[in-house]
């Protein structure tokens, strides 16, 4: 016997789900222009064609919607999703925002260190020597080798 | 002859030695990003794409378009001997090249991939000689009109030819057109989208949009749903040489191929991977005894293989002439050639001709130097396939965050890129092809500027695109692609295609 479908699976669909995302991008722009000046069609203002591009996202995310509603299937949602989706993100935020102040080298290893969280089968002495050798690559190719102007190391 | 000066005075920029030195570099390092798997020519191009932001647009390019035909290489270097096509254009050379490697042919079929590869990329280095000059200067005499329905027929044309439902192509494309239009507008000076964030009015970079949506997105989706285990072939590739058999058979299913992919690859939306399905179907069909393919028939290494370079290679031409580009890797190129300060279109010929020819000569030298290093470095491109994925999304991650960090030293770019990401990954589980997107997001700007030269010429009036000749035959170009498509026995033809 087939599991049941879980709750509210008409939501779960690629397509229910892609025409969301594509409305609630047309509506997120459509408010965010609101102010914009629309000009006349001879002179186009600022906001005369975001706007015409917004209105027709939406008509075509209702219509994606109304497809996937009439389609079947659900997407799985799992655990190792969420992982990779926050961890792979979150290292390159967090070299983002290490590089000014602290250099590429902290940089580097505090990516790699974040982005080993990602994936399920990471070994932490693995994970140390893979932090160490792409620290001396990125030393030799981007700062020696084609002489990038990355700030090295923390600035004291 | 013109043809020859032109050829002559490109040679004489790609031969210098410090040029000749950038495009190795930019073959060796193309391949070996190329042989990785799960980065495609996208993300590859985008993530070396600052490497070259430091020396002259010459030669900036000519390392840039030898990293696109290394990671071109790479991929089919990945597809024979490890079943894992390292881009798209090479899902069919995993067909009969992996067949052949476990046959204990993988010498020949790397052989006839390189080859192959080289004899297209010849003739398609003299085709963009040829068909060049006289296409720019069609493009010459394009008005706003004309220039808008172009890139109507071409955006049309690459959500033609996406994957899966046509509405969400279009969809994507507006989506990107919006992206592209974040950011202060050009003609009034007013800022769109940017949401208060002073950055963001000089628009979204190019490259955080693609790295994040075509290279993040992928190890987001790797990393969820693992491989299936690698099947390596390791034993070792001793005998480099074709049979007199294999020969035979190889060297006209190469020279189809190449004619196949020489024609698609100038089409907007063509490029490496319709050819390359195209030039396998044409072998399956033509071949006396079609159930040898899918056991390592040569023919359907040779056949993909020459015309996904020639291909690759073609769709060069409208991004060269025109400033339209036909694919995401055009894209792309356009995106490099505005950061060096060039704007694309049909003046580049006339008004940089050592840039524009020089390109064209280090395309055919970028060629002959992935067949002179590719096959005697197998040995370590194998080696390198043997790092396992949960190292290697690291080093990814980590070139990603450089390479988009070093385009302005600039860490807001790599917090974008970390977004476009997770929207990458999210597009992927949703069936949402980012092609389109890109296309869209790069012509944003183009089309806004062009419809609103054109409403200024006809004073406001949308039939200035169907009373000029040029601009009318192109849209009718266009409805007929999306007529086409909309035909029943056209769409089931498509899937199958795609479905490889």
């Amino acid at each position: 016997m087939p599991a049941p479908p879980p709750r509210f699976h008409f939501l779960r669909r690629a397509d229910v789900l892609a025409g969301l995302l594509f409305i609630a991008v047309a509506v997120i722009g459509l408010w965010a222009s609101r102010h914009y000046p629309i000009g006349t069609t001879t002179r186009m203002g600022t906001g005369y064609v975001p706007r015409l591009l917004c209105w027709i996202l939406l008509a075509l995310g209702a219509l994606i919607v109304v497809q996937g509603l009439r389609a079947g299937g659900f997407i799985e949602l799992g655990r190792p999703i969420w992982r990779a989706m926050v961890f792979v993100p979150l290292s390159l935020l967090v070299f983002a925002f290490l590089i000014g102040p602290f250099g590429v080298v902290a940089a580097t290893v505090a990516l790699v260190l974040v982005g080993a969280l990602a994936g399920r089968e990471s070994r932490p002495l693995e994970v140390v020597a893979v932090a160490v050798l792409l620290v001396v690559l990125t030393l030799t190719i981007f700062v020696w080798g084609v002489g990038l102007p990355i700030p090295v190391w923390p600035e004291w | 002859m013109d043809f020859l000066a032109n050829l002559a005075l490109g040679f004489g920029v790609a031969l210098t030695p410090a040029n000749l030195g950038f495009a190795l570099v930019g073959c060796l390092v193309g391949t070996l990003v190329g042989v990785l798997p799960g980065i495609g020519p996208v993300a590859t191009v985008a993530m070396l794409l600052p490497l070259t932001f430091h020396l002259e647009p010459v030669s900036g390019l000519i390392m840039l378009a030898g990293i696109f035909y290394g990671a071109q290489y790479g991929g089919s270097t990945t597809a024979i001997l490890v079943n894992m096509p390292g881009e798209t254009s090479s899902v069919v050379t995993c067909i009969d090249g992996h067949q052949m490697a476990r046959n204990g042919r993988a010498g020949a079929a790397l052989t006839v991939a390189a080859l192959g590869s080289f004899f297209a990329g010849t003739v398609a280095t003299f085709m963009i000689a040829l068909f060049s000059p006289p296409l720019a200067k069609v493009g010459q005499s394009f008005g706003a009109p004309e220039y808008f329905s172009l890139m109507v027929v071409g955006l049309i044309a690459a959500v033609v030819l996406a994957h899966g439902s046509i509405i969400k192509a279009v969809a994507m494309v507006l989506l990107g057109l919006l992206l592209g239009l974040v950011g202060t507008d050009g003609q009034t000076g007013g800022q769109r989208f940017t949401f208060g964030i002073t950055i963001l009015s000089d628009g979204i970079g190019f490259v955080p949009l693609a790295i994040g949506v075509f290279g993040l997105g992928e190890v987001i989706a790797n990393l969820v749903h693992p491989q299936q285990r690698r099947d390596l072939v390791s034993s070792k590739i001793s005998n480099l040489w074709l049979t007199k058999e294999e020969f035979k058979q190889a060297w006209p299913a190469s020279v189809r191929g190449t004619l196949v992919g020489s024609i698609l690859g100038v089409l907007p939306g063509g490029g490496a991977t319709l050819s390359a399905f195209a030039g396998y179907v044409v072998e399956k069909k033509l071949a006396r005894d079609p159930s040898r393919f899918g056991k390592g028939a040569i023919e359907g290494v040779a056949g993909p293989e020459s015309a996904n370079n020639a291909g690759a290679q073609a769709s060069f031409i409208p991004m060269l002439t025109l400033g339209i580009p036909g694919n995401a890797v055009m894209a792309l190129m356009i995106g490099a050639l505005t950061i060096h300060g060039i704007q694309p279109g049909p003046q580049v010929m006339t008004e940089r001709p050592a840039l524009f020819w020089g390109m064209v000569a280090s395309m055919w030298i970028g060629n002959l130097m992935l067949v002179i290093i590719n096959l005697p470095m197998i040995g370590l491109w194998v080696q390198l396939l043997k790092v396992p994925y949960r190292q290697l999304y690291l080093a990814i991650l980590l070139f990603s965050a450089i390479g988009v960090y070093t385009v302005n030293n600039n860490s807001f770019e790599v917090i974008l890129t970390a977004l476009f990401g997770v929207l990458g990954y999210v597009f992927i589980r949703l069936e949402c092809e980012p092609a389109p997107l890109l296309l869209g997001f790069i012509l944003g700007p183009l089309m806004e500027e062009n419809l609103r030269r054109a409403m200024r010429i006809s004073g406001g009036d949308p039939m200035i695109f169907l009373n000029r000749p040029i601009s009318l035959g192109l849209l009718i170009a266009a409805a007929l692609l999306l007529l086409v498509v909309a035909l029943p026995f056209i769409r089931g033809k498509r899937d199958e295609v795609f479905q490889g």
